[in-house]
């Protein structure tokens, strides 16, 4: 059996569990509408402000959004691998000759369809209310937010594997997702923050994928931001993906 | 050395090892195990809870690195070669392995295609087995919505679905009715007919006894006993016999007690509402049944029942390991003289 097919029936598998579960589904799809209908009006207070110079408000607040989803739809990836273990499913599949590779690459291809369709819906609702996309920039940007679930459904997804029990999984997770987050500058530019906070964001690689996002939504794609993130969310990506399938590897030690 | 051809469908143990560190205490849940699972064989791993079963089952399926010792599987090193070994054997493990959330039919489909089918001869074997194992009632509903005897019957089908040339199968009968439980026991000789060497662990001892050509008897990680069910019965000799009286579970233990120090009565231990007796040699039977029926007559004690029975393999465990098989999972010794 060749990687290639392993990999393809892993991810429909877990197409098929998403589908099965309306909940995720009706979650997944809200969450960003809701930031876009409660939220983004208390920006419009601030157009023209410093941090907005010149531009749509939304034209630096949806690039964030997505930013923002992307490290969501791979959070969720442990919670599943803890119930696998659990329930025996992944000590099944491991047994099996199957790819430990292509058993990660199942969640980690379908957290991130499962960012791109949502991304999409909040573009195109983004549009009418002042969203100013660059198509080859959206392209771009959703490679750049799709590394990022795949690095957070990765490690999220290891991490349960390693952890086993929920309670400590969303601490850890959590914890991480926080700091993260609000260092990156994604639900207001870091151009109106503090110098230490801007000297933090630095080694922050949500930072970078903001910084980007927010450059290739509406304007050039060959510029140092833009590969600056793709450099330094390749590689990080990379060595989650490496050490998450070490992790199925030993798993079940 | 064995050739691969030769060792086709066997198993080979030597003095396999695996301990598990928990904060700074290490748990040895495998202490130098032996044993040899010939071909065609269904070989039967007995022991109460925490014996090392599942461990060693699991070693023996590369699912647990193993610590130290040689594990062979169908001839290949299990240590060197996991990859190769996965391929031949099957495995259903204690905890099942059903995915919830797909229906039977997904779960067998996938895991027919994982092992190399294509998608016709996946779906044409998986069709097979929801007949072979009574499956079609359920078959495209999610496994979350099955009853525990539905989810094992799947989590079977499972482990079979890709014609193993080894099955290990983790206390497979496990939350089965009477009725399914032959029903599956009837499936797994029919599989062990058709050239699939069976290797399992119970707590049933009827399950054993109806199954296994040969068993072990693990106990603390080792082997306590090893050969088929005929001889290891036989080598308890002596009789066993069950004495049910109308006293209260309280007063038990002091009859107990006493029926302990009787000359033919070898061991005495509580089962359940009952009373077990054994005796050291089966001609010792008849003076034990005087013995035991003059003792209740003078201490005044109605007898409700008293019946000789056949050496179980309870009786084996209590021979060789001075506890009751029953007793042993909760630590329980203090109830055999
Ligand atoms: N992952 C683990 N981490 C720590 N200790 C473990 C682990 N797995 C098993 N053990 C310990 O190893 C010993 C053997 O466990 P094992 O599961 O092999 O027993 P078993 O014979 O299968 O018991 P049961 O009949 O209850 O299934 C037990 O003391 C158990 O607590
Ligand atoms: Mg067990």
């Amino acid at each position: 059996m060749s990687f290639a097919v392993e990999t393809q029936l892993l991810f429909r598998r877990k197409m098929l569990e998403l589908m099965r579960q309306p909940v995720w589904i009706i979650a997944g799809l809200s969450s960003p509408l809701l930031y876009l209908a409660l939220f983004a009006p208390l920006l419009q207070a601030l157009a023209g402000g410093p941090g907005f110079a010149g531009k749509s408000v939304l034209d630096v607040f949806v690039p964030g959004i997505i930013v923002l989803m992307a490290f969501g739809s791979g959070m969720g990836a442990g919670w599943v691998t803890i119930i696998e273990v659990d329930t025996g499913v992944l000590e099944r599949l491991t047994v099996s000759p199957a790819s430990r590779f292509a058993l990660l690459l199942g969640t980690v291809l379908r957290d991130v369809v499962w960012l791109i369709i949502p991304a999409l819906l909040v573009i195109f609702v983004a549009i009418p209310l002042g969203f100013h996309p660059n198509p080859a920039g959206t392209v771009v940007l959703l490679a750049i937010a799709s590394l990022i679930t795949a690095m957070v459904s990765a490690i999220s997804g290891a991490l349960g594997i390693k952890l086993r029990q929920i309670g400590s999984l969303a601490a850890v997770v959590t914890g991480l997702q926080l700091p993260l987050m609000l260092l990156s500058g994604i639900l207001l530019p870091l151009s109106l923050a503090p110098s230490w906070m801007v000297v933090l964001a630095h080694i922050d690689p949500m930072y970078y994928a903001v910084e980007a996002s927010r450059v290739l939504a509406n304007g050039s794609i060959v510029n140092g931001t833009v590969v600056t993130a793709f450099g330094a969310l390749g590689v990080l990506t990379a060595l989650s993906l490496w050490w998450a399938t070490g992790v199925y590897r030993k798993a079940l030690a | 050395m064995q050739t691969r051809q030769a060792a086709t469908g066997t198993v080979s143990i030597r003095d396999l090892r695996k301990s598990f560190s928990v904060g700074r205490k290490s748990i040895e849940a495998v202490s130098g195990l032996n044993l040899e699972v010939g071909r065609g064989e269904i070989f039967g791993l007995l022991g109460p809870n925490g014996a090392g079963k599942t461990t060693t089952l699991r070693m023996l399926a590369t699912l647990v690195p193993i610590d130290s010792g040689e594990a062979m599987v169908a001839g290949i090193d299990v240590r060197r070669k996991p990859k190769e070994v996965r391929r031949r054997i099957g495995y259903v493990g204690q905890l099942g392995g059903a995915d919830l959330p797909a229906t039977g039919r997904e779960n067998l489909l996938l895991q027919g295609r994982l092992y190399g089918a294509s998608g016709s001869d996946a779906s044409r074997r998986a069709s097979e087995l929801i007949d072979l194992l009574a499956l079609g009632e359920f078959a495209d509903r999610p496994a979350r919505t099955y009853s525990g005897g539905q989810r094992r019957r799947l989590e079977v089908a499972l482990g079979i679905m890709h014609k193993p040339e080894i099955l290990f199968l983790d206390e497979p009968s496990t939350g089965l009715d009477p009725q399914n439980r032959a029903n599956l026991w009837d499936q797994l000789r029919g599989l062990n007919e058709a050239g699939t060497t069976i290797f399992l662990t119970t707590h049933y001892l009827e399950e054993a006894d109806a199954l296994a050509n040969r068993v072990a008897i693990m106990d603390h990680g080792k082997v306590v006993a090893e050969d088929t069910l005929l001889e290891l019965k036989r080598r308890v000799g002596g009789g066993t016999f069950v004495v049910r009286t109308a006293l209260p579970a309280s007063e038990l233990e002091d009859l107990r007690a006493a029926l302990a120090n009787l000359a033919p009565i070898s061991g005495a231990w509580l089962d359940g509402e009952a009373l077990r007796l054994r005796t050291s040699d089966g001609r010792a039977a008849v003076a034990a049944v005087a013995a035991v029926a003059q003792l209740l007559e003078t201490r005044d004690v109605p007898l409700a029942a008293l019946s000789l029975s056949e050496a179980s393999l309870d009786d084996v465990f209590l021979q060789e390991t001075g506890r009751s098989l029953r007793d042993a999972g909760q630590n329980n010794a203090e109830t055999v003289r």
